[in-house]
């Protein structure tokens, strides 16, 4: 079961855009499937190598900038941006690391932090290169969804089989040695500085690729849309702890389980209250049904509390946790 | 000059609030080693409290300190309590938790508050808020004086609160070595629960004594928590006169900034600065002024 | 049997949620509206606005009758101010719940975000406040829009210029960088300098939310000039003002572009410094159009809150939109959308045809008003055929007052 998983999986998300043909959920599908990548990205530097960055918007930024500028100054399809993107997000890790490399642990976190507000401040005042906060905008290539499903789908794919093959190479020994213990790395004689840099390289490249998609699907970008620190840095950090720190599979199931979470909330558990205060004609449930809608952030901010404190390791990490609490199952299975 | 000068008092006296806000966060960062990313949504609680005394009750701002102050103490103290150092004993793959914890909570109290007082602007309007006074060409406003006052009064007795009393000292040892503090009997837990209640007062101070210049919706903190990193690594973790001349210097910086740069970079400023001390100061002022 | 129990009634437990769930697909029977627009995040607050006041209208429509017997039952979804749940939320709208036309929108990242969706799926959509310029310059036909864009907000102010501010010759521009700051404040450059005349000295933006604008402030003080035209939403617009008090600063005009400085909040805020400063505006209760007023005092007895040009937006908007409806020859979106590009109206914001002009197509146009704040209301004061007030020119000194 748990080895023929992943292809079930796959199996089920080629022919979902033939099952399901709405375009409300396969546009739900489409922002899960980049979530995927750039969580995968997330969980390469932070999860697998211990450096909790709260910068990728700067990467993911990039990527959406590049592809943006190919289409509006160079005239080129926004397409090759797809791999430019990655590349352009790597340009920006190199000096992004040698600056936030020296630091470690919290202040890590607090360079990635601040260098990722320097890019959004860029984006926005250097108006003769990004056009400001008017932002740049394409026309999409398609109209229907299916192309851009089955190029996420193929991304977060690659990403994700990306991640797993560089995991179980000689880097991937090295990622986790720097998470475990730094200095003893060092003195092993693993240039950590190196193997940082690669990992955040990894990471750069699959944001930006997920940045130049979100380009080409949503057709409009400006600084504080792709640069957020809010709704692109610390979504990656809550993708990646809510579906598992530093496994595989943890991306796949905290980009899905975000994605649901937000939209949950957002339409009042998917018009569960709206049915629930028409069928009861009660006003106190329409009138709660508007505070549920209401608090779909405070939804996320307790759901990371709660999953810091009770599953540390994301679902993914602490699958036999939960497994152990629900009356189905009983605990028998084990992690994915 | 006159430009010039303006300035310079503009910065100044910003900077003494900064100085405030930077304390706190360098207690809680110097005590237990983790970044407060909730630091600017505390400052917001506080802002929040002194709104509600203001506009319900009539109590001025400056009075109002009395209640935000104790009341952001008790929330810091839960908040130690009960969410962060629960984490200690917890396993997990990222040290890092306890500052994702901190965000966590930051999105929880930030989202209360919008539940609570809406998205509106508020703001407190009190006589002397558009005030100000001269001194030759050279223009001084009332409220931010009296605040930078209030602030260095409030720095001044954290300065002889660490070094002279007991508890101070505790804390201090905490922040030095916390394995040495508890062999000589400090209980290290006690202390982090303190700090952090001491640090959420002080900042709830500094967000009282804006109030009057300033205006407050719930998405207000994120910016100043910002800063408050800014500050604290400017001046050293755990150091009381380095956060004060973090806040000036980054004061001083902005408003320079503005004036010769362009407002635009005024954010900007900041963290360029604060990159430029990660990488050639790394223990900020502390390394200079060795306290 | 613990174990058993315990199944059973997990079982049972999400067989009544999807009962709840296939309940609520079968409800609603009139004619669906979308609206989409920004009812949590930081744009919250005027999204509440607008979503008051397409209540209230659709309320009223409905009351008197609806659209040919019909009721109209809008769908307002949330969009968090975020384009990729904007997306989300119209996708929803027109694939689930398959409205005949989507109104709203708000921001203008989520407004394009929202409108190519429309334009491709075919179904009309009315904006009523994005506000950049690009919205209506792509010749697509199942857009239309309401609002002027950013670029005209200064038009009333400009005759004012001619006609009365003649001496005006120097003008400092101060902007937020959003991009109703950034090309609100280009735009005004462009025309001081091609069309009016006027040297422009300084032009300056700033990130939105400082706590200080002295240094930016002291440095106007120190180039004199006649105008000072601010972009702002409502604080900064009240810092801006409470420190140029702070600071003696005295130029000829103070004169905000529209947004923060004609909101209740801005007078709340600033108090008596607020008076006698200029602002151009898309609509106050007192601009001279049928039930303007009317639609002001309604919003106040039924909130308890005082609205502003979004809400009025909003309103107007959807009176459109009830009127195509009612206008359709069936209710499909392609005659819903025929019907609109043949609106000839008059709403409580001015009159609505979407005509082509320039670049754009299905664009409304519309006429702006300076107003003044004189004893503590705001009054329109140019053009002068339909001011409330005489204008106060020029601003009489901080100091001296």
């Amino acid at each position: 079961m748990k080895r023929f998983a992943p292809f079930l999986l796959l199996v089920i998300l080629i022919l979902f855009p033939l099952l399901v043909r709405d375009d409300y959920h396969q546009h739900l599908m489409i922002l899960v499937l980049m979530w995927v990548v750039i969580g995968a990205g997330w969980n390469v530097i932070a999860g697998y190598t211990g450096q909790v960055s709260f910068g990728d918007a700067a990467f993911f930024g990039t990527g959406a900038y590049t592809a943006g500028l190919f289409a509006t100054k160079l005239s080129i399809s926004p397409w090759w941006a797809m791999a430019a993107g990655g590349v352009a997000a790597m340009a920006v890790a190199f000096p992004f690391g040698w600056i936030c490399f020296r630091l470690r642990g919290a202040y890590f976190a607090l360079a990635t932090l601040a260098l990722n507000e320097v890019m959004r401040h860029i984006a926005t005042i250097w108006e003769d290169l990004t056009g400001g906060m008017v932002g740049i905008l394409i026309i999409q290539t398609f109209v229907s969804k299916v192309p851009y499903y089955y190029i996420a789908l193929a991304l977060a794919v690659a990403a994700v089989i990306g991640v797993q093959a560089v995991m179980g190479s000689k880097w991937g020994y090295y990622f986790v040695s720097i998470r475990e213990d730094q200095d003893a790395a060092e003195s092993l004689g693993i240039d950590t500085h190196l193997y940082k840099m690669i990992s955040l390289n990894i990471a750069a490249f699959l944001t930006g690729m997920a940045g130049s998609l979100y380009m080409n699907y949503m057709g409009f970008i400006d600084p504080e849309v792709v640069f957020s620190l809010h709704d692109i840095s610390i979504m990656a950090i809550l993708v990646g702890i809510v579906g598992g720190v530093g496994t595989v599979y943890g991306p796949v199931v905290g980009a899905f389980i975000m994605v649901a979470v937000h939209e949950f909330f957002r339409t009042g558990f998917f018009g569960f209250f709206k049915g629930l205060a028409a069928l009861t004609g009660s006003q106190a449930i329409t009138t709660l049904a508007k505070y549920v809608m209401q608090a779909h952030v405070l939804g996320f901010g307790i759901l990371v509390v709660v999953v810091i404190l009770v599953l540390p390791n994301g679902i993914v990490g602490d699958w036999k946790k939960i497994t152990g609490w629900l009356p189905l199952g009983g605990g028998r299975r084990s992690a994915a | 000059m006159e430009v010039f000068l303006q300035t310079l008092v503009a910065g100044i006296l910003k900077g003494g609030l900064y100085g405030l806000i930077g304390i706190g966060m360098t207690l809680i960062m110097g005590v237990m080693g983790i970044i407060n990313l909730a630091h600017g949504q505390l400052m917001m609680v506080g802002m929040y409290i002194t709104f509600v005394c203001f506009h319900y009750l009539g109590i001025d701002p400056y009075f109002a300190l009395l209640v935000s102050m104790p009341a952001l103490f008790l929330l810091g103290v839960a908040i130690q309590k009960y969410t962060l150092n629960p984490l200690i004993e917890v396993e997990s793959i990222l040290p890092e938790n306890q500052v994702l914890m901190t965000v966590g909570i930051g999105m929880v109290l930030t989202e209360v508050a919008r539940f609570i007082f809406s998205s509106d602007y508020k703001s407190v309007q009190t006589s002397y808020s558009s005030s100000s006074f001269f001194i030759g060409e050279i223009s001084f406003s009332l409220a931010l004086t009296i605040a930078f006052f209030i602030a260095v009064a409030f720095t001044l007795f954290m300065f002889w609160f660490l070094l002279r009393t007991d508890l101070g000292r505790s804390i201090r040892a905490t922040a030095q070595d916390k394995d040495a503090a508890l062999l000589m009997g400090v209980n290290a837990q006690r202390i982090t629960i303190l700090t952090f209640g001491i640090g959420s007062a002080l900042v709830a101070a500094a967000g009282t004594l804006l109030m009057p210049i300033y205006y407050l919706f719930p998405d207000i903190g994120g910016p100043f928590t910002r800063k408050a990193f800014v500050i604290t690594i400017l001046g050293g973790l755990g150091s009381t006169v380095g956060a004060i001349f973090g806040g000036l210097t980054l004061g001083l910086a902005e408003a320079f900034g503005a004036t010769y740069i362009g407002m635009a970079f005024d954010d900007m400023i900041g963290l360029v600065i604060f990159i430029l001390v990660l990488i050639f100061l790394p223990s900020g002022f502390k390394r200079i002024t060795k306290v | 049997m613990m174990r058993k129990l315990r199944k059973i009634t997990f079982i049972l437990f999400l067989v009544g949620i999807l009962g709840v769930f296939l309940a609520s697909g079968a409800l609603a029977e009139g004619i669906k509206v979308g609206i989409i627009l920004p009812l949590t995040g930081k744009l919250a607050k005027f999204g509440e606005i607008e979503k008051k006041s397409f209540d209230l209208a659709f309320e009223e429509i409905n009351a008197a009758g609806g659209v040919n017997g019909k009721r109209i039952d809008p769908i307002i979804e949330d969009t968090t101010g975020k384009p990729d749940v904007g997306r989300s939320a119209i996708e929803k709208l027109i694939a689930r719940d398959k409205v005949v036309m989507v109104g709203g929108g708000y921001s203008s990242s989520v407004t394009w975000a929202t409108i190519a969706v429309a334009q491709q799926r075919k179904v009309p959509f009315l904006v009523n406040t994005g506000s950049a310029d690009k919205i209506t310059e792509q010749g697509w036909e199942y857009i239309f829009r309401l609002n002027p864009p950013v670029s005209e907000y200064p038009k009333g102010f400009a005759s004012f210029l001619q006609n009365v501010a003649t001496d005006v010759k120097t003008v400092a521009i101060l902007h937020e960088n959003t991009l109703f700051g950034q090309s609100g404040s280009k735009k005004f450059k462009k025309q001081c300098e091609k069309s009016l005349g006027l040297d422009v000295i300084m032009k300056e933006g700033y990130e939105a939310g400082a706590v200080d604008f002295k240094p930016l402030l002291v440095k106007v003080k120190s180039k004199k000039p006649d105008l000072v035209y601010m972009v702002s939403y409502i604080m900064d617009a009240a810092m801006l003002i409470r420190q140029s008090k702070e600071l003696n600063l005295n130029p000829k005009l103070f004169v905000g572009g529209a947004a923060g400085f004609t909101l209740p909040e801005f007078q709340k805020s600033t108090g008596a410094a607020g008076e006698y400063i200029f602002s151009a505006t898309l609509w106050t209760p007192s601009v001279p159009y049928p039930g303007a007023k009317r639609y002001f005092d309604k919003f106040v007895a039924r909130y308890g809150t005082p609205t502003e040009y979004h809400g009025a937006e909003a309103y107007a908007a959807a009176y459109v939109i009830a009127d195509a409806l009612k206008r359709a020859k069936s209710l499909t979106p392609r005659a819903v959308r025929d019907a609109l590009a043949e609106t000839d109206m008059m709403t409580v914001f001015g009159p609505v045809k979407f005509i082509s002009y320039g670049k754009k197509t299905q664009q409304n146009r519309l006429p702006t008003f300076l107003v003044q704040w004189l004893n503590g209301k705001l009054e329109t004061v140019w053009p002068k055929e339909v001011s409330t007030a005489k204008y106060v020119y020029p601003f009489p000194k901080w100091n001296e007052r």
